[in-house]
């Protein structure tokens, strides 16, 4: 689907806007908008394999919990140099998505999210309990970074450079024969082992980008938080993430961003007033479950037939 | 180290093995009879550990606090669960199992905070009866705690009661055929509505006494919803999707690999369950016995 | 020439025996047609033959090479594409898109991470759509269209792998008599054009008499003859088992 201009439009100038906000926006909002971005990243990589490849990727902050985790211990361990540690990161996650894809993208549906979460929970507890090497249930804080980074200003920029790189790569891919493929799989697995496509390989590919991409985004939390801690690699953030993806509408490309800065700056207003954030989250969740199965952009969709994918 | 602390050690994860046997079978059951993979059981477990907190601290502390709560307890978890089955959950039935799994997921956050404006954030301490204080003596050189000894002889009997309702009884032999086909069961004339308000009611009570049972043993806090419910999954996951005696297979790898990993590797040893649960799956993904999925 | 052999081939799903000993050949340039009650196991059979199941025993061979128990994708490479009885298409996608998708497939493009699908072959698609008859609605949303047109674009989808043999499971049903008999004047019209060989399974047998070659006959899980239309229609058992019985 061709995005029409008007929409093209839009992102132009939301682009423009968000490359000056921090000239004019107190600091606070620009941390905002980083981790906004950065779960963007990452809800944007879980559709990849969620919504376009139609997997039940129940765990996928593992993989973004394992990026941030190899950069802030390649940056705080040894003395090698930050862009290393930058780039070890979707590395590394990647590779632990292929390790996760060989054993998962056997089965199908639930029985895949299952074994996920079963792998998941183990990198988790291992994290969680290994108190000389990863600090265990404290993390890691006050991570150093290079020096043009470490002000809110930096990490924002940076943040942004690499989420939209990402974004577009990630948007090439989803257009590009591979995702419509990809999606053929989604709707129809056996028509599509059937006209020829190898099903499990194509799965198994799906997955590494989005671990890859989910790698990328620990990283860039690191930047923007300077910390890391395990509650990353546990099940109630990969939730969290599968939240946002729901709320912004996982048919569509830019759904998952969306969801990411509704749920970000919901849990900034909530927290204003009241302790009770999950409480909200609960409620928005499942009213948005019954009532939005397919998300905001996917009423809009719905609605104005504006395609937005 | 000696065989006494070895077995000591292994009927300590024996008593544990039986907490998560309680709370699993109650998923269990709802899975496999409801299909509904009810993330917000883990809320009701502690929603049973809370109120058995309140309970005691009702009658200040004595024993007598700890056996109205043993009942009280997880009845008070059961008629919540009566409520939410009868408003809510009973519309949600047809639906498809990924948009039940995220629903429950969003109602488990909800009583997560439910409780937290209920009881408050701090951790909540649940006296140990008088009577279970202290070591029973097996063998001569064999120290077991009293409270998990009296584990012990509650789980078998949990395990009979349970078997007893699902075999003997009319409405557990009704839930297992409305498992299988709930249409045949309703065209039979049978009002299959309340068989599964019976068993979602059921599936609650075992998880606010499997909570009530814990937390004398632990130190009640929120959160605790959130590591059980995974563990409980996996369980029943391990053991086969809706399958009781599943649970307990499930349950007693689970406790006895949490005990030996900790004797053998005291810092890590937590992790072997896990790591169990993932060899179980990548050899059995359906799990070790047959699941009614 | 033959193109096709099926020998032998028996399966069984739990216990119940499913194809017994099926045996049948095709010839290049043929239009055989299976026919046989329901239950007879054609669609079972067909599966085997694609490679959705495995066969238990028994052997099949395409052009003189062994193809039993190749995977899906493996026989879709060989040549051999297939249709659905149940429908089955992407439904999310465009017409265009589900023809594309197949010849996307056939040409291994599926790995192309960073061009953009729409900038392939749409020549190609829209000669496919054009054949079938589904060109002018190209850019509808294949969920959208009525039935009779869902099981043409099915066709169109095993078109987009250029195949050699055509396996068509009840490639009529549900459709309206026009609908039927435009849809089998396209098959004999792809027989003729594209030197296609087709192996179809039907109940109605207007359309399995006009127009097959052969016809392989189904008890049961058994292949019980294989012939002509004229010896299978005189063949006594035949007449007994199936023909007597009206159209499904």
């Amino acid at each position: 689907m061709v995005a029409m201009k008007g929409s093209r439009r839009i992102l132009l100038a939301m682009m423009v806007g968000l490359a000056f906000l921090p000239l004019f926006a107190p600091r606070f909002y620009t941390y905002l908008i980083s981790l906004i971005l950065v779960y963007g990243l990452l809800a944007t990589s879980l559709n990849l394999a969620l919504g376009y490849g139609g997997m039940f990727q129940f765990h996928h902050c593992v993989f973004y919990g394992v990026g941030a985790y190899t950069t802030a211990l390649m940056i705080t361990k040894t003395k090698l140099p930050a862009v290393l540690a930058f780039l070890a990161a979707p590395v590394s996650a990647a590779l632990l998505s292929l390790i996760f894809g060989i054993i998962c993208v056997r089965l199908s549906k639930l029985y895949f999210g299952m074994l996920q979460i079963s792998l998941g929970s183990l990198v988790w507890v291992i994290v969680y309990r290994w108190y000389s090497f990863t600090g265990g249930d404290n993390g890691i804080h006050g991570i150093p970074i290079p020096e043009i980074l470490a002000s809110t200003k930096g990490a924002y920029y940076f943040t942004l450079l690499i989420t939209s790189i990402c974004m577009f790569i990630l948007y090439l891919i989803v257009n590009s024969p591979f995702g419509r493929t990809l999606q053929g799989i989604r709707d129809n697995p056996t028509r599509s082992e059937t006209i020829g496509v190898n099903v499990k390989l194509h799965q198994l590919v799906a997955l590494i980008i989005a671990g890859f991409f989910a790698g990328v985004s620990g990283m860039l939390f690191v930047v923007v938080d300077t910390a890391v801690f395990p509650d990353m690699l546990f099940w109630t953030l990969s939730l969290e993430v599968l939240i946002m993806c729901l709320v912004g509408g996982w048919f569509s490309f830019l759904g998952p961003m969306l969801g990411s800065a509704v749920i970000l700056t919901l849990r900034t207003i909530v927290s204003t007033y009241t302790v009770y954030w999950s409480l909200a989250l609960g409620i928005v969740m499942s009213l948005v479950i019954l009532f939005l199965p397919n998300g905001i952009l996917g009423f809009i969709e719905e609605r104005w037939g504006r395609a937005f994918k | 180290m000696d065989l006494y602390a070895f077995i000591s050690q292994i009927v300590v994860g024996l008593s544990r093995t039986v907490i998560l046997f309680i709370v699993s079978s109650g998923l269990s059951l709802i899975l496999g009879v409801l299909r509904i993979p009810n993330v917000a059981h883990g809320s009701f477990y502690m929603i049973g550990a809370f109120a058995a907190y309140s309970i005691c601290k009702f009658f200040g502390g004595q024993d007598v606090g700890f056996w109205i709560a043993l009942f009280g307890a997880p009845l008070f978890v059961a008629l919540i669960g009566f409520v939410a089955e009868r408003a809510i959950f009973q519309f949600l039935y047809q639906r498809e199992h990924l948009m039940l799994l995220l629903i429950t997921c969003g109602f488990s956050l909800i009583f997560g905070d439910l409780v937290k404006l209920v009881w408050g954030g701090e951790y909540k301490t649940v006296p140990v009866p008088k009577v279970f204080q202290g070591y029973v003596l097996l063998f001569k050189h064999l120290h077991l705690p009293r409270y998990n000894a009296f584990l012990l002889v509650v789980g078998p009997i949990v395990a009979f009661l349970l078997w007893f309702f699902v075999n003997k009884t009319k409405i557990g032999k009704i839930s297992r055929a409305a498992a299988v086909d709930r249409e045949m069961v309703e065209a039979v004339g049978i009002n299959v509505s309340w068989v599964f308000a019976i068993t979602f009611v059921v599936g609650c009570f075992l998880a606010g006494l499997g909570g009530m049972l814990v937390a004398p043993t632990i130190s009640v806090s929120l959160g605790m919803d959130h590591t059980l419910i995974m563990e409980s999954f996996l369980i029943v996951i391990i053991g086969g999707l809706g399958n009781i005696w599943g649970a307990l297979v499930g349950a007693l790898i689970f406790g006895l690999a949490q005990s030996l990993g900790i004797l053998i590797f005291p810092k890590f040893g937590i992790v072997l369950p896990y790591a169990a649960v993932v060899l179980v799956l990548i050899f059995k993904p359906r799990g070790l016995l047959k699941s009614t999925w | 020439m033959t193109i096709l052999e099926v020998l032998g081939v028996s399966k069984s799903f739990d216990g119940f025996l499913a194809i017994k000993r099926a045996q049948f050949d095709v010839k290049k340039g043929e239009i055989v047609a299976v026919i046989g009650p329901n239950g007879a196991g054609k669609t079972t059979l067909f599966n085997l033959i694609s490679g959705v199941l495995k066969p238990d025993s028994g052997k099949i061979f395409y052009k003189g090479e062994d193809i039993t128990g190749l995977e899906p994708h493996e026989v879709f490479r060989k040549g051999i594409c297939r249709s659905f009885q149940i429908v089955n298409l992407f439904p999310r996608l465009t017409v265009l898109e589900n023809v594309r998708l197949s010849i996307l497939s056939r040409e291994k493009r599926t790995w192309h991470l960073f061009k953009n699908a729409s900038n392939f072959y749409e020549k190609e698609c829209d000669h496919i759509l054009e054949q079938v008859g589904l060109k002018e609605k190209k850019h509808i949303v294949a969920g959208f269209l009525s039935h009779g047109e869902q099981k043409i674009l099915e066709i169109a989808i095993a078109l987009g792998g250029k195949p050699e043999l055509l396996i068509l499971d009840e490639p009529t049903a549900g459709m309206s008599p026009e609908e039927t008999s435009r849809c089998m004047e396209l098959i004999s019209r792809l027989r003729k054009e594209l030197g296609l060989t087709i192996l179809f399974c039907e109940h109605n047998m207007d359309v399995v008499f006009g127009y097959a070659d052969r016809i392989v006959v189904m008890v049961r899980g058994e292949t019980v003859i294989q012939g002509t239309c004229d010896e299978v229609r005189c063949n006594k058992l035949v007449r007994e088992a199936y023909l007597g019985v009206s159209d499904g």
